[in-house]
C-alpha cells in the first residue's frame, strides 16, 4: 500500500485548516472572557489555591463527603464568594479552593473557618499554591521567552543542517500543531473549566522539539533521495520519502504515546492535561509532518522550479549525510 | 534451514573482526551498567519538595525610598537576614538562594507549620541596640554557655534524621534566646540609624579583625548616650537582629565621660576575617529598609508527595512495560535487543540524575518517562532503515550496517533539536520547567549514546551467532532464503 499524499494535499490543507479556524474562533471568545487565548491559571494571573483532605485518622471525620453549599457558606462569611470550588478524590473528601491572592493571615483564617465547619483536616496532606500576580506575570514572559528562543534556535540550526526553506516551512509545520493544541486547550478551558499553568507551558515547548523531529526525518529522507535521484520530479520524491518513512512516524508516535497513556493513567493530577497536551500535540505533529509538511515542501519547490530553467533545481546541500 | 546457504555468504574474517570488537564494546556497557546500579545504590536520589513534601516560598525584595535599586551587595545582606529567619525555625536541610536581582528562593523540606514560616520569613528586618540591664553580668555568661551548648547540639541533631529531637532542641533554643534577650533593655537605637558596616584588618599586617560601624547623626547621639552609660561597668552593649544577639561588645572605661562620640565606632574582639564578614553581613541586613514580601508559596503535605511519588513510579513502570511489549510484537528479535538496550538506558539515566544531583520533581519524573519514548525513537528509525535494506536485497549485516548508518542523520537532527528546546526551557525557565528541562536534556543525551553503542553492539553480537543470523527474524514476511545479495554498498 502506498500513500499519495501529494495528490490528496488539498484534503490535508482543509482538514488542518478548519481544526485550525476553530481553534482560534475559541481563542477569541476565550479572550472576550478571560482577555487571555486560553483560560489562564493560577501560575499566569496570580491567587491561592488551597487543597485540604479530612483526617480520616479522626474518629467519625470521615463519615461522608465534603458538602459544597456548606463550604459555600463559610467562603461567603470570609468575602470570598467568588472563589471556585472543586472536590477530588474517590470519596470526595478532600477539597480545593481557588480564590484570590490571600496572604497568609487571610488563608489560616479561611483555614480555620473550613475546619471548624467540615472536620479535622490532615496536616500532612494539605496542599498550598499561592502566586503573587506580579510572579505570575513573570512566569507567563519567561515561558514566552523561552518558547520564542527555541523558534529561533531551531530554526538557525535547520537551515544550517538543511536549507532556509526546509526550516521555515518546518517552522510552519510547528506552528501547526502549536495552533491545534492551543485551540484543543482553549475548547477545553471554556468547556470543562481547564486551567493553562507552567505546565501547559512546558508541554507545549516539549511539542515544539518533537514535532520537528518528526518532520525533520522525513525531510532528511527527502534530503537523501534528492542527493541519489537529483532529477526526478519532487512530488514524487517527496511521495516515496513520505512512505519509506511512515513506519517510523506512526511507530514513534505510538510509543510515546504509550508512555503518555501511563501518565494520563496513573500520574497524579496535575500531570494528566500535561500529558494530554503532549498527546494531542504529538499526534498533531505526526500529522503534520506526514501531510503538512512534506506537501507544503513539495509545493514550494515544484513551485519555485517552474519559472527558471530545470537547473535551477539544485540538489540541496549535497554533503553526504553523517 | 537456510542459514546454512546464507552462512557461505558472510565475508567471515571481517564479520569475526567486528564481533570481537563488539565484544568489547559489550563488555564495557556491561561495566557501565553495574557502576551505574552501584551509583543508584550508593547515591541516593534528590527528591523535590513536591515529592518529599515540604514548602517552597518564593520571597520578593522590595525597594523603598531609602533604596530605589537592589544591589548585589543589598541581596546577599537581605539573604543573611533569612537565613537567620530560617535558622529560628529548625528545619534540617533548609535552603536559601538569591535568583535574579532582587528575589529569594527558600525550602524548608518536610516543614510541619507553613503557616509560622511563612509569618517569620516576611517583613522587614530589626536591628537594635540594647545596653544590658545592671547585675545581670553572671547571668549572661551562663545563658550564652547555655546556647553554644545548644547549638552545637542542634548542628549534630542536623546530621541525624531524627525530626522529634531536632524540634525539642529548636524550642530549647528559642526560649533560652528570649531569656538572653530578657537581660537587656531596648533602646530607641536601630538599624534605620545604621548607615554602613565594614569588615576591615586591624592593622596593615594583622589577622586580627574588626567590623567598623557607622551611625547617622541622630544615632550617633543615641549611641553617645548608650555607650556612656555602660562605660566601664563591665556590662555590654546587646545588638540583636530580629531579636536574636549577635554581638555584645563591652566599653572602654575612657568614654565613661562622653560616650562613644562622632558617630563611627568599631568592634573588635576575637574577629577572623571570616566572622568579622558575617557580622558585617548582618548588620548591613539589619540597617537596609527593604521590606520582604512572600510572593509564591508551594506547599506539598508529606503524604501527598508520597502518594505523588507512587503514581509515577506506576506511571513510569507501566509506560515502560507497554513499550518493551511493543518492540517485541512489532521487531522480533531486535526489539529484544532494543528493550535490553533500553533497560540499560534507564539504568544509566537514573544513574546520571544521582549523579549530577538532578533534584527530581514531578515535571522532572514526566520529563524521564518523555525521553524513554524519545529512547525509542532512535532503535525505531534504525530497524526501520534496516527493514529497508533487508528487502531491497541486502545481506544481514550489510543491512543492519547501513541501517545504522544512515539512521544517524536523522537521530542527530532529531536530537539537537529537541535539545534546543530543552536549553531555552532550562535558560528561560523557572523551578519546575527547569527541573523538567534538565531530565529530558540528561535523557536524550544518554539515548543518543545508548543507542549507537548499546543497541549497535547488542545486535551485531547476536548476528555474529549463526542460530540467529535468519532476516526473518528482523524482517517478518521476508522469504528466509535470501535472493543473492547484489553488490551494491
Amino acid at each position: 500500500m502506498k500513500l499519495k499524499v501529494i495528490q490528496q494535499r488539498g484534503l490535508w490543507w482543509v482538514i488542518s485548516g478548519i481544526l485550525i479556524l476553530i481553534g482560534i474562533g475559541s481563542m477569541v471568545l476565550s479572550w472576550q472572557q478571560f482577555q487571555a487565548p486560553i483560560r489562564p491559571g493560577l501560575d499566569f494571573v496570580g491567587g491561592t489555591r488551597l487543597q485540604v483532605s479530612l483526617d480520616c485518622s479522626v474518629p467519625d471525620n470521615c463519615d461522608g463527603p465534603i458538602d459544597l453549599t456548606e463550604v459555600r457558606q463559610v467562603l461567603e462569611s470570609q468575602n470570598l464568594g467568588s472563589s471556585s470550588l472543586q472536590l477530588l478524590g474517590d470519596d470526595r473528601q478532600t477539597l480545593s479552593v481557588r480564590a484570590g491572592d490571600l496572604d497568609v493571615g487571610q488563608r489560616s483564617q479561611l483555614q480555620q473557618a473550613l475546619e471548624a465547619q467540615l472536620g479535622q483536616f490532615d496536616p500532612a496532606a494539605i496542599q498550598i499554591d499561592t502566586v503573587g500576580p506580579v510572579l505570575g506575570q513573570q512566569l507567563f514572559t519567561s515561558g514566552l521567552l523561552a518558547l520564542i528562543v527555541a523558534f529561533a534556535g531551531i530554526t538557525v540550526y535547520l537551515s544550517v543542517r538543511f536549507q532556509l526553506d526546509y526550516a521555515l516551512l518546518a517552522l510552519v509545520a510547528l506552528l501547526h500543531d502549536l495552533l491545534v493544541t492551543l485551540g484543543i486547550f482553549s475548547i477545553l478551558g471554556l468547556t470543562v473549566g481547564f486551567e493553562a499553568n507552567s505546565l501547559f507551558i512546558v508541554a507545549l515547548l516539549t511539542i515544539v522539539g518533537f514535532s520537528v523531529n518528526d518532520t525533520v526525518v522525513i525531510y532528511d529522507r527527502i534530503r537523501e533521495n534528492l542527493s541519489r535521484t537529483p532529477d526526478r520530479e519532487m512530488n514524487d520524491v517527496v511521495d516515496d520519502a513520505v512512505n519509506q518513512t511512515l513506519a517510523r512516524s506512526i511507530n514513534t508516535t505510538l510509543t510515546t504515546t504509550l508512555t503518555l497513556a501511563s501518565i494520563v493513567l496513573f500520574g497524579g493530577e496535575s500531570l494528566k492535561f500535561f500529558a494530554l497536551a503532549l498527546i494531542v500535540g504529538f499526534i498533531a505533529g505526526a500529522y503534520s509532518s506526514i501531510f503538512i509538511a512534506s506537501t507544503l515542501l513539495a509545493w514550494w519547490r515544484s513551485r519555485a522550479d517552474r519559472p527558471g530553467s530545470p537547473a535551477a533545481s539544485d540538489p540541496p546541500d549535497s554533503s553526504e549525510p553523517v | 534451514m537456510g542459514f546454512d546457504a546464507y552462512s557461505r555468504n558472510r565475508p567471515s574474517n571481517f564479520l569475526w573482526a567486528a564481533m570481537g570488537k563488539q565484544r568489547l564494546i559489550l563488555a564495557a556497557v556491561l561495566a557501565l551498567t553495574i557502576a551505574a546500579v552501584v551509583v543508584i545504590v550508593q547515591i541516593p536520589t534528590q527528591l523535590g519538595l513536591d515529592l518529599r513534601g515540604g514548602s517552597q516560598l518564593t520571597l520578593q525584595v522590595q525597594t523603598s525610598e531609602q533604596v530605589p535599586q537592589i544591589s548585589d551587595r543589598d541581596l546577599a545582606a537581605v539573604q543573611r537576614v533569612i537565613e537567620n529567619r530560617v535558622n529560628g525555625l529548625g528545619v534540617s536541610e533548609s535552603v536559601v538562594q538569591s535568583v535574579g536581582q532582587d528575589q529569594l528562593l527558600v525550602q524548608l523540606p518536610g516543614i510541619s507549620d507553613p503557616e509560622q514560616a511563612e509569618r517569620l520569613l516576611g517583613g522587614t528586618a530589626q536591628l537594635e541596640f540594647r545596653s544590658q540591664r545592671p547585675g545581670t553580668e553572671v547571668a549572661l555568661a551562663e545563658i550564652k554557655r547555655r546556647l553554644q551548648a545548644l547549638q552545637a547540639q542542634q548542628t549534630l541533631l542536623e546530621g541525624s534524621d531524627d525530626q522529634a529531637a531536632i524540634a525539642a532542641n529548636q524550642a530549647e533554643i528559642a526560649s533560652t534566646r528570649s531569656a538572653l534577650a530578657e537581660l537587656f533593655e531596648p533602646s530607641q537605637l536601630t538599624g534605620d540609624d545604621l548607615r554602613d558596616a565594614i569588615a576591615q584588618p586591624v592593622g596593615a599586617a594583622s589577622n586580627q579583625w574588626m567590623v567598623v560601624i557607622e551611625f547617622n547623626d541622630e544615632g550617633a547621639d543615641l549611641f553617645a548616650d548608650l555607650t556612656r552609660n555602660i562605660a566601664g561597668t563591665g556590662r555590654s552593649l546587646g545588638i540583636f537582629l530580629d531579636n536574636v544577639l549577635l554581638s555584645d561588645p563591652g566599653v572602654d572605661v575612657e568614654y565613661a565621660e562622653t560616650g562613644i562620640v562622632g558617630g563611627g565606632a568599631q568592634i573588635s574582639g576575637n574577629f577572623t576575617a571570616e566572622t568579622a564578614r558575617d557580622l558585617e553581613i548582618q548588620l548591613r541586613g539589619g540597617a537596609l529598609p527593604l521590606p520582604v514580601e512572600v510572593v509564591e508559596n508551594r506547599t506539598v503535605g508529606a503524604t501527598l508527595g508520597r502518594d505523588s511519588v507512587q503514581r509515577s513510579l506506576y506511571a513510569a513502570a507501566f509506560g515502560l512495560v507497554l513499550v518493551l511489549v511493543f518492540m517485541t510484537v512489532y521487531y522480533r528479535l531486535p526489539g529484544v535487543l532494543a528493550d535490553l538496550a533500553l533497560l540499560v538506558y534507564a539504568l544509566l539515566t537514573w544513574a546520571a540524575y544521582n549523579l549530577l544531583g538532578v533534584t527530581l520533581t514531578l515535571p522532572g519524573i514526566a520529563g524521564f518517562i518523555l525521553s524513554i519514548g524519545m529512547a525509542v525513537d532512535a532503535n525505531v528509525l534504525i530497524f526501520e532503515r534496516t527493514r529497508e535494506e533487508l528487502r531491497a536485497g541486502k545481506t544481514l549485516y550489510r543491512a543492519v550496517e547501513s541501517g545504522f548508518y544512515r539512521a544517524f542523520s536523522s537521530i542527530l537532527d532529531s536530537n539537537v533539536t529537541t535539545l534546543i528546546a530543552c536549553a531555552a526551557l532550562f535558560w528561560l525557565g523557572a523551578g519546575l520547567v527547569r527541573g523538567f528541562a534538565l531530565t529530558l536534556a540528561i535523557g536524550v543525551i544518554v539515548s543518543m549514546f545508548t543507542a549507537v553503542t548499546c543497541s549497535r553492539a547488542l545486535l551485531f553480537f547476536t548476528i555474529g551467532m549463526p542460530q540467529f543470523r535468519r532476516p526473518a527474524l528482523f524482517c517478518p514476511g521476508l522469504s528466509t532464503v535470501n535472493p543473492q545479495p547484489t553488490s551494491q554498498s
